[in-house]
């Protein structure tokens, strides 16, 4: 998943871009709201959001992406742990509140599971006709066999089955897999492409040439 | 269950019926002496009257009279309350009326009142010549009884007014302590941390420096308590953020480093984890201050939350009580760490309903216990709320979560492992008491 971390602690801040990135993710750190707000036109499958940020308030900006019609899920991550502070953050269009000092596993569950429900899956087992994936344990099997997929080919294919049916246009689906800060040759993705359909079956990622991707359910 | 204080009503009122007992006693006794002296003076008057009347009677021709029998005065019987004597010094009673004695009733010698042996009362004047007396007496009982209905009826009045007058004071006391229980009423309502609060006037110049005084603690309090949850929000911020960087870092750095650095940083991990708890408990508890919020804990539920990897807890069923779950969390993380610490793997927690509505949480744990002295010591300590040494930190959290439910922590002797109990007031009643759903909401259910 592609993730935008907005944490103005820069000891925080690196060690979940880190943590967040050992664990397959394209993580954009910023530690301004400024800098947020210019990657206005980037998709991000979660926004990471702190309350208090130098430059503004994290919920407001939350709020104000909700009236602008962005529905990015978003979970914040906060000091504040009052009752209050949580209905607030939540009201503010927040679809998840994770209070510090957190384990970083339970913030990769959370961001899962609001991702899951963005893309109006309650449970982390998707089955796709022959493909099965289990999102929680980052598995996938066809006809039951196991697969085993890189890094890389997890990412791509969580971004396309988190679409599925939907067009994913290859500038979105390379920037979903790799964020701002990845460098990836111009053909790369059209590898992972051919490698993932090899293993998965070519039917199941429609090619609209010129355009982008598209996962296919097959069931 | 707090000591029956003396009744200021009560004092008032056993004071007043004293007070009215020895009133009436003394008022009596007065009375009693007065009325004596009066009623001597009055049937001393009359004596000497009836001596008055008697000598020229007798002096015209008392001895020629026919004398009835035993040389008495002929006359009806009838009960005489005045009697006499004509005594000659030398020959005895001569005349006598008939219920006069027929010796002379006092010596020959004395003149005038002379109280005799027997209860008369005998009043000796000259009968014509100096060797014959007059004596007049009447009994002393008569005397006695008249004192004794004086002093009777004035006690029986002194105690009826007496008592009048408590029950009057009953009834006045009680009214004119209405001001306290409304002065009462005004401080259960005052909440001195709300925005314009200010205490209820009273009614009684009395109760205006109490008043004062309530209000004045009141003010200095909620600045002390203001100061300390603007300390707790920015202590919360400053403390959470550089620990959660740390264990984001911690995490990461596990996810990345090699096989054989995993054990150290898992290590680092548990401390984080540790400290992460302690944080949380330290700032749940410094915020909440005694502001628990009562609702009912379902510990099995609680438990696995606060619950450490390498500490194995059971619960026995039912494990409800009301109380704070955030204090309650607070005070149980910190009293599995102290298990976990000193060398425990299993810890049992049950919670008994305890006398006038208590609850007592204990956790019974597998380690090797405190050593008995240790145990005394740590238990004065906690009595006393005397918190330095030897009391630990998560033992001093948990009793400040006992206390501020009500109740106090406690370390009884144990056969095996280290035993804590954390005795839990009974709150407010279960009517007020929110309880959690014992079933899901129905959209819920399967």
């Amino acid at each position: 998943m592609r993730l935008l971390l907005l944490e103005d602690d820069k000891i925080l801040g690196e060690g979940l871009r880190a943590f967040l990135q050992a664990d397959g993710h394209a993580v954009d750190w910023c530690q301004r709201l400024a800098q947020a707000q210019a990657l206005r036109n980037e998709p991000f499958d979660v926004l990471l959001v702190d309350w208090q940020l130098p430059d503004g308030s994290g919920v407001d900006w939350v709020r104000s992406l909700r009236a602008r019609g962005n529905h990015t899920p978003v979970v914040i991550l906060t000091a504040h742990d009052l009752l209050s502070d949580r209905i607030q953050g939540l009201d503010s269009g927040a679809d998840d509140y994770l209070v510090k000092p957190f384990e970083p596993e339970e913030l990769s569950a959370r961001i899962r599971a609001v991702r899951r429900r963005a893309a109006g899956n309650a449970s982390p087992q998707l089955q796709f006709g022959d493909v099965a994936f289990d999102m929680a344990a980052r598995s996938v099997s066809l006809n039951g066999e196991a697969v085993e997929l890189t890094a890389r080919e997890w990412a791509l294919a969580e971004a396309l089955i988190l679409r599925a049916g939907r067009l994913v246009t290859k500038a979105d689906l390379e920037s979903l897999v790799l964020g701002l800060d990845g460098e990836v040759a111009s053909n790369a993705l059209e590898v992972h492409i051919y490698s993932l359909r090899k293993k998965l079956g070519r039917q199941h990622i429609e090619n609209s040439r010129g355009m982008g991707y598209r996962w296919v359910s097959h069931g | 269950m707090a000591e029956r204080l003396p009744s200021i009503r009560q004092r008032l009122s056993r004071t007043l019926i004293i007070v009215s007992v020895v009133w009436g006693l003394a008022v009596a006794v007065v009375v009693g002496v007065a009325v004596g002296h009066e009623v001597d003076e009055i049937l001393d008057d009359a004596l000497r009257e009836a001596a008055q009347i008697l000598l020229p009677l007798l002096a015209t021709d008392a001895f020629n009279l026919t004398m009835g029998d035993a040389q008495t005065l002929p006359a009806a019987p009838h009960k005489e309350e005045v009697v006499w004597q004509v005594v000659d010094i030398h020959r005895g009673v001569l005349l006598r009326s008939h219920d006069a004695p027929a010796h002379p009733m006092v010596a020959v010698e004395y003149r005038d009142i002379v109280k005799a042996s027997n209860g008369w009362r005998v009043l000796v004047v000259e009968f014509g010549k100096p060797d014959r007396l007059l004596m007049v007496a009447q009994l002393g009982s008569e005397r006695r009884e008249a004192k004794v209905e004086a002093i009777e009826y004035t006690v029986g009045a002194a105690l009826l007014v007496g008592a009048l007058c408590a029950l009057w004071l009953r009834s006045r006391v009680r009214r004119e302590l209405l001001p306290l229980t409304d002065l009462k009423n005004a401080v259960a309502q005052f909440d001195p941390l709300r925005p314009g609060a200010h205490m209820a006037q009273v009614s009684r110049q009395e109760l205006l420096p109490v008043r004062d005084a309530i209000a004045s603690l009141g003010a200095r309090l909620a600045a002390r308590v203001t100061h300390e949850r603007a300390f707790a929000a920015h202590a919360a911020h400053a403390l959470r953020t550089p620990l959660a960087g740390m264990m984001a870092q911690l995490a990461a750095a596990q996810r990345l480093c090699p096989e054989d650095a995993q054990p150290m940083l898992g290590l680092a991990r548990q401390a984080a984890d540790r400290l992460r708890r302690v944080v949380s408990a330290i700032l749940t508890l410094f915020r909440s201050g005694s502001e628990v919020k009562w609702q009912l804990v379902d510990l099995a539920a609680l438990l696995p939350q606060l619950q450490a990897d390498d500490l194995l807890v059971s619960v026995e069923l039912p494990a409800e009580l009301a109380a704070d779950p955030n204090l309650l969390a607070a005070a149980l993380a910190n009293l599995l760490d102290n298990a976990l610490r000193h060398g425990a793997t299993r810890v049992r927690v049950e919670v008994r309903a305890q006398d006038k509505g208590f609850s007592c949480l204990s956790l019974q744990d597998d380690g090797p216990g405190i050593p008995e002295d240790q145990r005394v010591a740590l238990q004065s300590a906690l009595g006393a709320q005397a918190y330095q040494n030897p009391v630990g930190m998560g033992l001093m959290l948990a009793d400040l979560v006992a206390r501020a439910h009500g109740g106090a922590l406690r370390l009884p002797p144990s056969a095996t492992g280290c035993r804590v109990e954390m005795l839990i007031g009974p709150g407010p009643t279960a009517a007020q008491t929110p309880s959690l759903p014992t079933q899901p909401p129905l959209a819920s259910r399967w």
